[in-house]
């Protein structure tokens, strides 16, 4: 379904639009937005918890202070929180409900439009996030990054991490094309996703079967990489590797969401709606 | 008695409604003992890397872990309802049980049968079952005889805070962020030997939210560590029977909010 | 005002004895029910307030309202939206506990009593069902039959004649969700009546039906109070309901009864005039002043000339007469009141004097 010839700046503004909503209904689920703070924040009591049990006094496990570990802990839960796959739900239930008619009828390309809301959402949560912060320090624990290309690393991090999250989620979302019962594949991949974030474990202390695995994977994107870098564990030419790594992998992403996409919407013409 | 009658009844009804819906049932089973399988995931690589967590080796906290999710699950699978009794207190269901002559409470928990809580009791038995073989337990008919009554206990103190908040939504409607944040401490802090956790946080998790009676106190008993609780071991022993009174307390104050229950209007 | 219907079956034993004929099945007196709402108080100050204090608004959703219904009546009640009638038949299900006031059906107050209030009453809702969703219609029967204790013989008496009635063997075996508003609104009136209540309360039984569905459920409901003796109670906005079925209308507004009788006395009270109309073989020909009290000739629309008269002065056959007597009449028609202008001139009277 190609895009009807509408000026490039009404589409812009169609897409800003559909990521305010998406924004805006967020917000009107504030407290689920206010459960999602305080569940992350009651997590990163229990891993500072446990990891002061587990240190017991030594001062680095693997390089890794105590106090490095317990910031680790907090920051990846509040990063967890804000690029949760929340949206996930979004697709499933617009091709159930079957309003997605809607979103393929408007002016402007679908994908776009998905990654808008994708994006609205984030930036709205983006600033309770940031209140969240002091919060979680508190909770948990937090030490300042280990350089200043550090930090700047970090963010860049952050940002090709939502990028890599957001088209994951798209695509198994997609899923939904093809089948409505897709409930548990969603809760499978959630879980995969956030385990392999490292948001719970760190990949530093995994066993190393599990973390050559975990490095071949995208999931750490979002979560454990821009920390690593952040932290200093990987810095100069190894952190510029990762990233790029990660730029690799939002292309080779990218394509695949194209062509799942595509055979998507050659089902949708095939079924009629 | 009836009652019995009448329970088979309604759940065999909410059973076949369920099996209506064929397709999903598996997928979300296998999705509920994933969601857990990731807390014990975090515990296996943790020990992996530090030999222990206070002391607890990976058969100690796998036994816990189990004997919690095996409480879980037993009052899970009969009584998930319980859970959704503000929306059925706000799309008036509730005002359909009132009209019957059978308990509102049965009524409530046979409403619907959850496939999914199936694999919490499944997970937590197989963890427990392993974790069996592998902890330094002599499994004496007296020991095992124990477990089971542990394990009946601490579903009935999960079961009881539930009840407890979801009687609460008689009166106070949106009871629904309470309940979530119950249940997310039960889920992160009850898998744990709380003697990692600062005194305080002992205390309230003892004697504020009873998570302590529902797998760890009777797991300490059964692991012989009950000299390292900072309560008397007495006490310990007692978990099924804190379970049972706080059961009885917690129907009554169901009882009593229905009967004084009046309709939200809509 | 309180008719007996005249084939009345014998009380089950669920009846408390303290109910004996000549006690009116339903006693209400003076009945109140207060809803206590709390108030934040406005802006951001006053959120801060809140948070120690509230603000409480008090309405009076039923303001005392007293009546009795004897055992066999088809009861009407009417009201706007809001006017306190659901809350009325909630309490009268036990549903809702009262805050004052006397209530009792068959001699129990519904809501200290509520299983044992169960057995005697019948509900159907008419926007809510309480049939099993995804389970076929006979399987909501058996399941009901066992909630009810119902015995084999009386529950297989019963479906039969029910299944005749309401024709529903073409549906009884498909999952209530497959069925279509009126195939699934006949399963609740036999739901509610399998156990064979004395009270059957219906709140908008015939909403959202077509016209056929509609005379079905009517002429069921009918059927049951005149067979059976049950008791019903009707709320509803559709006022052909109404018009067919009730002998006794109640009507409530802002939580008051309004109105406790019979619709050809509150048609005589309130509109009082009949009317005729007629239409005049030369449709230019314009009726004349019929010269007689209690007539007004109005002006002619569409060539049809509307005629009021006050039955009490002047009755009908004369006026007729008078009009035959003068014109050449193509057609000649008389009409008979409709409750729904009077009902809404009565709410609207009542919303006046408040």
């Amino acid at each position: 379904m190609t895009a009807v010839a509408v000026p490039r700046r009404a589409r812009l503004r169609a897409l800003v639009g559909i990521g305010r909503m998406s924004a805006q209904s967020l917000i009107t689920y504030r407290f689920n937005l206010l459960f999602g703070i305080v569940s992350a924040l009651v997590q990163i009591y229990l891993l500072r918890v446990v990891w002061h049990s587990v240190y017991h006094g030594r001062s680095t496990v693997n390089g890794i202070t105590l106090d490095v570990q317990v910031a680790y802990s907090s920051l990846a839960a509040v990063q967890a929180w804000l690029l949760s796959p929340g949206l996930l739900w979004d697709i499933p239930q617009r091709v159930r409900d079957g309003t997605i008619a809607m979103d393929l009828l408007r002016p402007v390309r679908f994908l776009p439009q998905a990654f808008a809301s994708q994006v609205g959402g984030v930036l709205a949560m983006l600033p309770f996030a940031v209140v969240a912060l002091p919060f979680a320090v508190l909770v948990g624990g937090a030490v300042g990054p280990a350089s200043t290309p550090a930090f700047f690393g970090y963010l860049l991090g952050l940002v090709t991490g939502f990028l890599i999250s957001a088209i994951l989620n798209l695509i198994v979302s997609m899923v939904s094309f093809w089948t409505l019962e897709i409930q548990g594949m969603l809760m499978i991949y959630r879980i995969v996703q956030q385990f392999f974030s490292g948001a719970l474990v760190p990949l530093w202390f995994m066993p190393g079967w599990l973390h050559a695995i975990a490095t071949v994977l995208p999931f750490q994107a979002s979560g454990y990489t821009p920390l690593a870098i952040y932290v200093g564990r990987v810095s100069g030419g190894k952190a510029a590797q990762l990233l790029v790594e990660q730029a690799a992998w939002i292309v080779v992403l990218w394509l695949l969401l194209r062509l799942i996409w595509s055979r998507a919407l050659r089902r949708i013409v095939v079924q009629g709606g | 008695m009836r009652t019995v009658r009448i329970y088979r009844a309604l759940i065999g009804a909410a059973m076949r409604s369920e099996l209506q819906y064929r397709t999903n049932l598996i997928m979300q089973t296998i999705g509920g003992v994933a969601f857990q399988g990731i807390g014990f995931a975090f515990i296996w690589v943790v020990v992996n890397r530090f030999g222990a967590i206070s002391g607890w080796s990976i058969g100690d906290i796998a036994f816990l872990y189990g004997m919690r999710l095996t409480a879980h699950g037993l009052w899970t699978v009969p009584f998930s309802q319980l859970v959704y009794v503000e929306a059925v207190i706000r799309n008036a269901e509730f005002d359909r049980y009132l009209v019957r002559p059978v308990n509102p409470f049965i009524q409530l928990v046979c409403r619907r049968v959850m496939f999914q809580t199936l694999g919490d009791l499944a997970g937590g038995v197989a963890l427990l079952g392993s974790a069996a073989t592998l902890v330094n337990v002599d499994w004496s008919p007296l020991a095992v005889c124990y477990l089971v009554l542990a394990l009946a206990g601490g579903a009935l103190v999960e079961v009881s805070v539930n009840m407890t908040v979801t009687t609460l939504a008689f009166r106070f409607t949106r009871i629904y962020a309470l309940r979530l944040l119950v249940d997310d401490i039960f889920n992160t802090f009850g898998s744990y030997p709380m003697r990692i956790l600062p005194s305080a946080a002992r205390f309230g998790l003892t004697f504020v939210l009873p998570l302590a009676f529902v797998a760890y106190f009777p797991a300490s008993v059964l692991l012989h560590r009950t000299g390292q609780l900072s309560v008397p071991a007495g006490l310990a022993w007692c978990a099924p029977v804190v379970g049972i009174a706080l059961f009885v307390g917690a129907y009554k104050f169901w009882m009593l909010q229905t009967k004084h229950y009046s309709s939200s209007g809509h | 005002m309180h008719k007996r219907s005249g084939d009345i079956k014998d009380p089950t034993p669920t009846i408390t004895s303290r109910y004996s004929y000549g006690m009116a099945l339903i006693r209400v007196e003076d009945l109140v029910k207060e809803f206590r709402r709390s108030e934040r108080f406005p802006g951001f100050l006053g959120g801060i307030r809140s948070l120690f204090t509230r603000q409480y608004t008090v309405t009076q959703a039923v303001d005392g309202i007293s009546f009795e219904v004897d055992q066999g009546e088809l009861v009407g009640y009417l009201g706007p939206n809001g006017a306190g009638k659901s809350t009325t038949i909630k309490m009268l299900t036990g549903i809702l506990v009262a805050t004052s006031g006397i209530c009792e059906v068959g001699g129990i107050t519904p809501w200290r009593d509520r299983e044992r209030n169960a057995k005697q009453i019948g509900v159907v809702f008419g926007q809510r069902s309480q049939l099993w969703w995804d389970l076929p219609l006979r399987d909501s029967f058996l399941l009901i039959k066992r909630l009810y204790d119902v015995s084999d013989a009386d529950f297989r008496a019963t479906m039969k004649t029910f299944t005749d009635l309401l024709e529903l063997e073409e549906f009884i075996d498909t999952p209530v969700r497959q069925l279509s508003l009126g195939q699934r609104m006949r399963g609740d009136l036999a739901a509610a009546m399998l156990y064979r209540p004395h009270i059957l309360y219906l709140d908008e039984p015939t909403i959202g039906l077509d016209v056929v569905a509609k005379e079905r459920i009517r002429v069921f409901i009918e059927e049951l109070n005149r067979a059976e003796g049950t008791t019903v109670i009707l709320t509803t906005h559709d006022l052909d309901d109404v018009e067919r079925l009730c002998r006794r209308i109640m009507m409530i507004d802002h939580g008051k009864l309004l109105w406790d009788g019979d619709p050809e006395s509150l048609k005589r009270r309130y509109a009082p005039h009949r009317e005729l109309v007629v239409r005049l073989v030369d449709p230019h020909e314009k009726v004349a002043e019929l010269g007689l009290a209690g007539v007004s000739v109005g002006d002619a629309a569409e060539g049809a000339t509307t005629i009021a008269f006050d039955p009490q002065q002047v009755a009908a056959a004369d006026v007729i007469a008078a009009v035959l007597a003068r014109h050449r009449v193509s057609d000649i028609s008389i009409v008979e009141p409709e409750l729904e202008p009077i009902i809404r001139q009565i709410y609207a009277d009542r919303a006046v004097a408040l």
